[in-house]
């Protein structure tokens, strides 16, 4: 259980900067993802961490003890790896106790903490068996008892549940997740997916191009992003480019679209450009004759195409200027809009964020 | 620190396969090149040797006739092995797990043997021609071209045979099924679709044919007669040349690593801008076949599999027949082999004792270069795989002649004992060895070991013990062929064997030089059976790693 502290971290492989200059504060027991689309670095960060990919600058600690200097086998870290690595000559009991056999544990003592290890994960009867003979998400279990049974000061996980189907990778996230708050361990974990990070982490940072965009909890980073770039990765939205026109009350009023937005007010002067993005799902359809909740938006938007999935409609729809507005209605309080229809639209100020140009 | 994870083990491995193969193949080959520079003396800069050796129409003939013979061998053997590939992947055949478990052989038996074998039965006082002689039938001569040309078909067909059939079995068959939709008939489709993407396997293949037969001793020894043929006369020059500097043997020496060099060159060339892999995940399935056709296919593949392997049969048989002199009798005996024993155990022995170093050599040295090259991609380790790769390409003629020119004299003096075969025997395995542990390593999951080091065991520690166990198939699939490679080994061991240390390679060849048909047939019997059981004992292994073993 250890805090992580990253300074100033850099690695180039020839012309490609895979990260550059990378300082992150990685909590006592915190869960902390990397997120970011493929090549941007999150990886890399995570090996350079394990001990896996040197470092071109910088220094990683753990507590006060520097550790990007120690040799991968001495870092005491448990890695978690996409592929699982299970030790195919190895049955599952003999999986488990790899590491701590590594560490010249007493037999006896071994036996003990690969059962508990192994009841953690839920395989209390699976030592005997062989990797073959395990499903996907059996051997991703293995997987994790294996790194947990050292006992290792940072738990980290790359991809952990992308070979996994849709419907286990969603069971897993929550196990891992409540596994990692009853030990209480600091955990690392690198995914692509935006709604697995929102689901699983106490803060996320989101990378691009080897670089951070955004370090923050999971509902600052998705209702407060603050790029273009965090704002558009971390899920859908519209990002609508406009002028400020001028204040109102409280609120600022910005022309996009050919269309007034109400905004919270933030420092930009009437007259800039602006670029802010508004959720699709933070839009509501007013019926006829229904009024606002005070202070709110509205705006009007002609129905391009309407689709129907059950939980949900989505909705694409063009502002008078045939800018795209994206909306998505989760209740269906009113029948599925037909194409050519005009919305009437309103929001909550306070759902639109403005990225900072990056 | 720059070096990262793992950086002493790797670092020791190419140090040490560096320096090892520095001294023990680079030096030497370098020690011929420079001899091919020196004068007779051994003192004097001087380009007499070449001036000598070209403008010798019968030298310049050797060379001449060595391509040639590659060439056409190489044309032959990929005519005839491809379409068995074809075959075996794509047709319906009676009999094909056999052909397929047949054919590996001829990769393993000593070619040279098969040279003996034509000649025991269609040479001049062959079995066939003599027969054929007292029915009135005229029987023209293999000596020559056409009977070498014909022991490298036989012998070297599973060198295009089985990366051909790999490639085969690889292609996606939605591609020909593409081509097909698109209005191709089946055969355009195989003609413009799938042979294409099997082309570069195929070729690999022929490669190795070529390469084969250029550095081939004993073929040409047994079956050349008057005619020069580059690998046995630099052989016969060497041992004949009296001067402290052999120059004229290294002028064909270094002939002969340029001309193996060039189409290394050429074929890497023509590879690297083709990369037709289509990744099929299933074989493509098999194509229907009218009976008649069917029969025709399998008659193929059968006749070329037998005649490969018939002619070691019949030494094998005629090894128990008696022989007065030359003269063969239709008598059942032990004789030959009760000759072969009692003049010594000796070179029974030393195979054993040599073959087994070799194995064991090339495997403690390529195994581990192996590791470095394909887990650890830097400019140091691409030099190794280089090096490490060299001599597959260097004939062992030219191996031997450096060796003894190195090991003769100076500060290391190894001519004369049973370590310089050994040495030699490590050298010319080395690539064989290395590629085996690539090729295996590359099913290995690298995250395995990472997980290893991953949980606090060192990486030297994670070689030994994790890796080299999940290796443990191929490693020991190759070292058995290593040692069966090594049992037959000829070109560099008639140039460094010396008293005691005579091997039955030796033997056999001295019995050719000489008329002793019995005791060569004994010898090439023992050598036939040194080859063919330890690879019936692990040929359920050896397929699993096939394609890696070439």
């Amino acid at each position: 259980m250890t805090a992580v502290a990253i300074e100033g971290v850099s690695r180039a492989f020839g012309a490609v900067q895979a990260v550059a200059a990378i300082s992150l504060d990685i909590r006592d027991g915190e869960f902390f993802t990397l997120l970011g689309p493929s090549g941007c670095g999150k990886t890399t960060l995570l090996r350079m961490i394990a001990g896996f990919c040197e470092l071109d600058c910088g220094v990683i600690r753990f507590g006060d003890k520097r550790i990007d200097t120690l040799a991968a086998h001495r870092r005491n870290t448990g890695m978690v790896f996409q592929n699982y690595a299970i030790f195919p000559n190895l049955n599952v009991g003999a999986n488990v106790a790899y590491g701590l056999r590594a560490r010249k544990v007493a037999t006896a003592r071994i036996a003990e903490r690969v059962r508990s290890a192994l009841k953690l994960v839920h395989l209390e009867d699976y030592e005997a068996r062989w990797p073959h003979q395990l499903s996907g998400g059996q051997l991703q279990r293995v997987a994790i008892a294996r790194a947990l049974v050292i006992e290792p000061e940072v738990l980290l996980l790359d991809e952990p549940l992308s070979n996994l189907d849709a419907q286990l990778r969603v069971e897993m996230r929550g196990e891992i997740r409540q596994l990692q708050q009853s030990l209480g361990i600091t955990a690392i974990y690198v995914t692509h997916d935006q709604e697995e990070a929102l689901a699983i982490s106490d803060r996320i940072a989101v990378m691009r191009a080897g670089r951070l965009e955004q370090v923050g909890t999971p509902d600052s980073i998705y209702r407060n992003s603050a790029t273009p770039f965090v704002a558009q990765f971390m899920g859908i939205t519209n990002l609508l480019e406009g002028k400020v026109l001028g204040h109102e009350g409280a609120h600022l009023v910005v022309e996009a679209g050919a269309t007034r937005f109400r905004i919270e007010s933030v420092a930009i002067a009437p007259g800039e450009a602006i670029t802010f993005s508004l959720r699709p799902e933070a839009l509501r359809v007013l019926g006829a004759g229904e009024a606002p909740p005070p202070d709110w938006g509205v705006i009007e938007a002609q129905v391009a195409r309407a689709e129907f999935l059950g939980t949900l409609t989505r909705i694409e729809a063009h502002l008078p200027d045939a800018t795209m507005l994206r909306i998505a209605l989760l209740d269906q309080t009113i029948e599925t809009p037909a194409a050519g229809q005009t919305l009437s639209l309103c929001y909550d100020p306070r759902r639109v964020s403005v990225p900072e140009r990056s | 620190m720059k070096f990262g994870a793992g950086a002493g083990f790797r670092i020791t491995v190419t140090v040490f396969g560096l320096l090892f193969l520095g001294l023990f193949f680079l030096y030497p080959v370098l020690r011929v090149f420079s001899a091919s520079f020196l004068d007779s003396s051994g003192a004097q800069l001087t380009l007499h040797n070449y001036a000598k050796v070209l403008s010798s129409a019968f030298y310049l003939d050797s060379m001449v006739n060595s391509l040639w013979i590659g060439v056409l061998a190489t044309v032959a053997t990929t005519l005839v092995a491809a379409p068995m590939a074809f075959a075996l992947a794509r047709l319906p055949l009676a009999g094909k797990t056999a052909l397929m478990a047949l054919s590996i052989l001829p990769l393993v038996l000593p070619s040279f043997v098969g040279a003996y074998a034509l000649l025991l039965l269609f040479g001049r006082a062959g079995i066939v021609t003599s027969g054929l002689h007292a029915l009135g039938i005229p029987f023209g001569s293999i000596y020559g071209t056409p009977g070498i040309v014909l022991v490298y078909v036989l012998t070297l067909y599973p060198f295009v045979l089985l990366p051909a059939l790999a490639g085969f079995k690889a292609v996606d068959v939605s591609v020909e099924e593409a081509s097909q939709n698109l209005g191709a008939s089946r055969w355009r489709s195989l003609r413009t679709v799938t042979v294409p993407i099997v082309m570069p396997a195929i070729l690999s293949g022929a490669l190795l044919v070529f390469i084969d037969t250029l550095e081939n001793f004993g073929v040409p020894f047994v079956l050349a007669e008057d005619m020069p043929i580059l690998a046995v006369e630099a052989y016969k020059l060497f041992v004949g040349e009296t001067d402290t500097n052999p120059g004229s043997a290294g002028v064909l020496g270094v002939l002969l690593v340029a001309s193996t060099a060039a189409v290394v060159m050429i074929q890497r060339r023509y590879l690297g801008r083709r990369r037709f892999a289509t990744g099929a995940r299933r074989s493509p399935p098999l194509i229907p076949l009218s009976r008649g056709f069917r029969a025709l296919a399998t008659a193929y593949c059968w006749t070329l599999v037998l005649a490969s392997l018939v002619p070691f049969f019949a030494v094998i048989v005629i090894s128990f027949l008696e022989f007065r002199g030359p003269v063969l009798h239709w008598h059942v005996s032990l004789d030959n082999y009760v000759e072969l024993f009692e003049r010594s155990l000796r070179p029974l022995q030393n195979t054993l004792f040599l073959s087994t170093l070799a194995a064991l050599g090339a495997a403690l040295l390529g195994v581990p270069i192996g590791y470095v090259v394909t887990r650890a991609r830097t400019r140091i380790t691409a030099l190794l795989d280089i090096v490490a790769t060299m001599p597959f390409a260097v004939a062992g003629t030219v191996l031997g002649i450096g060796m003894i020119i190195t090991f003769n004299s100076g500060w290391l003096v190894l001519t004369g004992g049973w370590f310089i075969l050994v040495l030699a025997y490590v050298v010319r395995k080395v690539p064989f060895s290395v590629r085996t542990s690539s090729a295996i390593l590359h099913q290995i999951d690298p995250s395995l070991e990472e997980a290893s080091i991953n949980l606090g065991v060192s990486p030297a520690m994670t070689f030994l013990r994790l890796t080299v166990p999940l290796m443990l198939g191929g490693i020991v699939g190759g070292m058995v062929l290593t040692w069966v490679s090594a049992a037959s080994e000829l070109s560099s061991t008639v140039l460094l064997y010396s008293g005691q240390w005579q091997t039955l390679t030796v033997v056999m060849f001295q019995a050719l030089e000489s008329t002793g048909a019995g005791l060569a047939a004994a010898t090439a019997s023992l050598l036939i059976f040194f080859t063919v059981v330890p690879i019936a004992l692990i040929y359920r292994l050896l397929r699993r790693y096939e394609m890696s073993l070439l």
